[in-house]
């Protein structure tokens, strides 16, 4: 497989307090100062009331399994299977994807409560999240 | 004012499609123009339109502007959003002959997607940024893997295991087993076969997944008018639409309310339907964008041919079939013929019309042709006769 550097996100002046954040391990979503709804992607307007104005707000780094895949065929240098990506719905409201951290062979079930925990890594630390107990 | 009926596709052109072309994409490109212009019996001093689909090509428009010398050019574009784009063109093309704006439009696709630039190997890594700054550094890094997301949660709401996707594989490639163009011509496939498959991200198998091509294909599309004076038979365009989706993202569209559905066929479907005033029922053969196996059941129910969540019944129930209702990409679709984003659906669209297919369905009067999915997207509905 081709010689591929390992993806990381590349700050830019919207996202960069998003990211920046999660190198404190804190995971936070832009909230809007004039209607109150979360956005997510991070972006510079409220597509609910076109407002510019927000807050960060933490998250609460609780949520529910809401659908996921078990990747078996590897495609990227940076990516060895079999690992499980999942689309968590966070208590906030967003859809956060990020790898499930777990033994090998761990049944994972849509609905399934997880919760975020950290990884370092050299340009980003970023969300893994493991199944609550 | 409409365009219904008012353009029509005279000419079609194509490459073979293949794992390793050994030429260019613009020689390619090249290739099947000047088939569909001659086809059309025109030549290309006659074109003054070019529309071109936008992403993930090496092709740049100046070099084949240069190639094919148009003296006449003077409407070009360029259509959005990856294999979304593809009826995108037809409809831009139409937009312009209707308006008089163009006469004579090139749309066309060319890929080395097999020897030269593979969609499905992720060839990008370091810093990401915009939409993919979310999802590639947790490792979510191609199309596979971001629909195998919609996919899950289309068999978990609706009660399915992963037969409901091994339907769509086996009819595509029966269809495709009789088509000597297809990368899969005699090499049909069992519901075992797919379930046999290895995984490649789950509930995704090999045989969920279209095939990596090498190839082109291009149309003409001229007005209705012009059309009488041609030698080919028209295949009149009685509507092309494109539409898009709530919080929509490069097929990543994680945020919006439903991933058991398509919200951009849906809008693509209330705008196209009643410009062609038809409905599903009176559509003859369906040619849908099939890149993996769970968006073909989402379209169909987007596209009104089963309502949400039934869409597997109709493999059941043999409607899509050759002698079926609606039979359902009768040249095997990218899963069977090869992948050329949405090129190939055109082209075999076109032959249905004329009565020239090698899987021909007798007395086509209508056919539905859809392009990529989980992006913003776009389908035409090709007409026998003007009505
Ligand atoms: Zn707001």
């Amino acid at each position: 497989m081709a010689d591929i550097p390992t993806p990381f996100p590349q700050p830019d002046r919207d996202t960069a307090k998003f990211w920046e954040a999660q190198n404190e391990h804190r995971l936070v979503f832009q909230k809007c100062s004039q209607c109150g709804s979360i956005r997510y992607l991070v972006g510079p307007l409220c597509p609910e009331c076109h407002s510019f104005e927000h807050e960060w707000a933490e998250s609460s780094g609780r949520g529910t399994i809401y659908s996921f895949t078990t990747v078996r065929h590897q495609t990227h240098p940076a990516f060895v299977p079999p690992y499980t990506v999942l689309l968590v719905e966070m208590e906030e409201g967003p859809r956060l994807v990020a790898q499930l951290r777990a033994p090998e062979g761990t049944e994972v079930v849509i609905g399934a409560a997880v919760h975020v925990e950290w990884e370092d890594h050299e340009k980003q630390s970023l969300p893994v999240f493991e199944l609550d107990e | 004012m409409t365009i219904r009926n008012k353009a029509a596709i005279v000419g079609i052109g194509q490459t073979e499609f293949s794992k390793d072309s050994g030429r260019s994409t613009l020689h390619m490109a090249l290739e099947s123009i000047l088939e569909a212009l001659a086809d059309a019996g025109l030549e290309p001093k006659d074109v003054d339109g070019v529309v071109k689909m936008g992403a993930n090509d090496d092709l740049y428009e100046i070099d084949l502007l240069r190639s094919l010398n148009l003296p006449n050019l003077r409407f070009f574009n360029e259509v959005p959003h990856g294999g979304g784009a593809a009826c995108g063109t037809i409809a831009s093309a139409t937009a312009a002959v209707v308006s008089g704006m163009a006469g004579v439009v090139i749309t066309f696709r060319s890929l080395n997607e097999r020897s030269e630039r593979r969609f499905g190997v992720s060839t990008i890594g370091g810093g990401m940024t915009h939409w993919r700054q979310y999802y590639m550094p947790h490792g979510l890094v191609t199309p596979a893997q971001w629909v195998a997301i919609f996919g899950q949660r289309y068999l978990h709401e609706y009660g399915y295991d992963t037969s409901a996707l091994g339907h769509v594989s086996v009819l595509t490639r029966k269809h495709a087993a009789t088509n000597p163009h297809a990368m899969m011509y005699e090499r049909p496939v069992t519901l075992e076969d797919h379930q046999n498959s290895r995984w490649i991200s789950e509930p995704l198998r090999l045989l969920d997944c279209c095939l990596d091509t090498d190839g082109a294909c291009a149309v003409i599309v001229v007005s209705a008018e012009k059309a009488k004076q041609l030698k080919s038979t028209p295949a009149y365009i009685a509507a092309a639409a494109q539409g898009t989706g709530s919080r929509a993202e490069m097929m990543t569209s994680y945020q919006r309310e439903s991933l058991a559905r398509l919200e951009e066929s849906e809008a693509t479907a209330a705008v196209l339907y009643p410009l062609a005033e038809l409905e599903p029922k009176d559509i003859d053969v369906a040619e849908i964008y099939d890149p993996f196996t769970p968006m073909v059941l989402m379209q169909l129910e987007a596209y009104g041919f089963a309502e949400r969540g039934k869409s597997p019944e109709l493999f059941r129930n043999g409607k899509l079939e050759l002698d079926g209702e609606t039979p359902m990409n009768t040249h095997g679709g990218h899963l069977g013929e090869g992948y050329l984003h949405g090129f190939g659906h055109i082209v075999e669209g076109v032959r249905q019309i004329r009565g020239t297919a090698v899987n021909q369905v007798p007395n086509v009067k209508t056919c539905l042709v859809t392009s990529g999915v989980g992006v913003p997207t776009s389908a035409m509905i090709l007409s026998k006769e003007p009505y």
